[in-house]
């Protein structure tokens, strides 16, 4: 199974340079933090699977649509018992229901997908490489930049690892596949052992193959993959600069709100 | 709090970060769907046996492998979003706080790094350790994801406290198996592998420890139990609190 989320495309999002998606991704987090109104929220969800459209980012989508799904029932489900509205439509005991807070629960939902939307948008256009050299670029140290991209090199070496572990076990006898889910993942517990051992002990080769190398964490570097910001980057950066003030704007004239609360 | 910073000077200690990092992103990614607790948010854990024993070997390796690991996890497990900014500092907690801790929470704790794990004070240590580290990184993350109005304070603090604190209690079994083979085969022990003059001596440590118990355990009792009405007001104070307490340390 493919764990990364990269959709290999040509799309003008794919061709953005990583800084720009970096940015861009934070703006549009900061829109749908906006408004707390569910027919709002609606029209950013619906805008962000358009632009998931025009990206290609669709059978990610797909693939994320069962938690996409449970996050807006969920959200639903919840937050009614804990936002305070002046409309009461039920009430038992201390637990009430009101007009207000069902509609904030629907537009947290919807919050709450949009923000994976988001999310699955930029990774499905972004490569690791490109992820990493964007924080770089952006100020982020090397060396910090450098463990995260060796994690990110290793997480499907250590996940494949731990299915060879798993795999030689269950041919010893073990089983996974009785109990209840509880009891399943109590019988994972033990092979954690035999992977953190495993993974350990990359670290003292990995290290002196890094210094043999000349490694040093503190010296500036030169880079193979320079990206460069072009028209595109300024003028998407703009657009999305100039939709989340005018989101700020209406939000402030008191449009796009059920509560008082962000 | 100086160890921190000085160890991305340290290859082997840069890559622990990744190292560890690695293997809690994988975890978390095999078991992200496997029993959602609030979907999207939060899951049962599994994952979370690692953090407090990557903490108690490998020191601010830990603090920082934990903070990316869960961010990958988020990443690939597609639940990359603003929430992840205060998932990032909740679970650095997790991993910063029990090394840290360890040698600062006085008098239970007797000041010395090395873990005598034949020592039932140090299980003492250990268990407390776990549930207070759990439940600060529950406070950070609840505060944030209530001020986004994604999910409501009381509600994520506890199963957040809850989760983390079996994890790192079953991860005591773990720490069990692999201490002797870190500590004396590989050599990988955090204060072995960095430098003493980089380790440094918190400015105040027993100070910043106890800040971060009274933070942990109030804002999560107060939050969730006993004020539950200003659950907000609480998470943020606490917060303050927490960091401040483990700036100290």
């Amino acid at each position: 199974m493919n764990i990364f989320l990269y959709l290999d495309e040509n799309t003008w999002f794919h061709r953005l340079d990583p800084r720009t998606k970096v940015i861009g991704v934070l703006l549009l987090f900061g829109i749908v933090m906006v408004f707390n109104h569910p027919l709002y929220m609606a029209a950013v969800a619906l805008g962000l699977v358009l632009l998931g459209a025009a990206a290609k980012a669709l059978p990610n989508f797909w693939r994320m649509r069962y938690i996409l799904a449970l996050l807006v029932v969920f959200s639903t489900v919840l937050w009614p018992f804990f936002a305070k509205g002046p409309t009461p439509l039920w009430s038992w005991g201390r637990l009430e229901v009101s007009r207000e807070s069902l509609m904030y629960a629907v537009a947290m939902g919807l919050r709450l997908a949009s923000f994976v939307a988001a999310g699955l948008i930029f990774l499905s256009t972004t490569t690791n490489e490109e992820f990493t050299h964007g924080l770089i670029r952006l100020g982020l140290p090397y060396p910090v930049a450098f463990a995260f991209s060796t994690a990110l090199r290793l997480v499907p070496t250590f996940a494949g690892a731990g299915a060879t572990i798993v795999q030689a076990q269950i041919s010893r006898g073990l089983d996974v596949e009785s109990g209840n889910i509880f009891q399943r993942a109590g019988k994972f517990i033990p092979l954690g052992v035999p992977l953190f051992i495993y993974a350990v002990r990359h670290t003292n080769m990995l290290a002196m193959a890094l210094e043999s190398k000349g490694f040093n964490p503190g010296e500036p570097r030169t880079w193979y993959l320079n990206p460069q910001m072009r028209r595109a980057d300024y003028i998407a950066l703009a657009v999305l600069t100039v939709l989340f003030l005018a989101a700020l704007f209406l939000r402030l004239q008191g449009y796009g709100q059920v509560l008082p609360r962000l | 709090m100086k160890a921190v910073i000085t160890m991305w000077k340290n290859t082997r200690m840069i890559i622990l970060v990744a190292v560890c990092a690695a293997i809690y992103a994988a975890a978390l990614i095999a078991f992200k769907t496997a029993i959602p607790l609030i979907p999207g948010i939060t899951e049962v854990r599994v994952a979370n046996i690692f953090p407090m024993v990557f903490s108690l070997l490998f020191g601010p390796a830990a603090a920082w492998g934990s903070a990316i690991g869960n961010l990958i996890g988020d990443i690939f497990g597609g639940t990359f979003g603003l929430g992840s900014i205060f998932g990032f500092i909740g679970n650095f907690l997790l991993g910063y706080l029990p090394y840290a801790m360890w040698t600062t929470l006085k008098p239970i704790a007797d000041g010395k790094r090395e873990l005598a794990l034949g020592d039932w004070r140090s299980w003492v240590l250990y268990i407390i350790l776990a549930l207070i580290s759990s439940a600060a990184c529950g406070v950070v993350i609840a505060m944030w994801l209530e001020v986004l109005g994604l999910v409501p304070y009381p509600v994520l603090v506890t199963i957040i406290t809850i989760n983390d604190t079996f994890g790192s209690l079953i991860g005591g079994l773990l720490l069990l198996a692999v201490y002797g083979v870190v500590r004396r085969q590989l050599r990988l022990i955090w204060w072995d592998v960095m430098e003493p003059e980089d380790i440094g001596k918190p400015a105040a440590g027993v100070l910043g420890a106890w800040l971060v118990v009274v933070g942990a355990l109030a804002g999560w009792i107060l939050g969730a139990y006993v004020l539950s009405g200003q659950a907000l007001i609480i998470g943020i104070i606490t917060t303050i609190l927490i960091l401040v307490g483990s700036f100290l340390m």
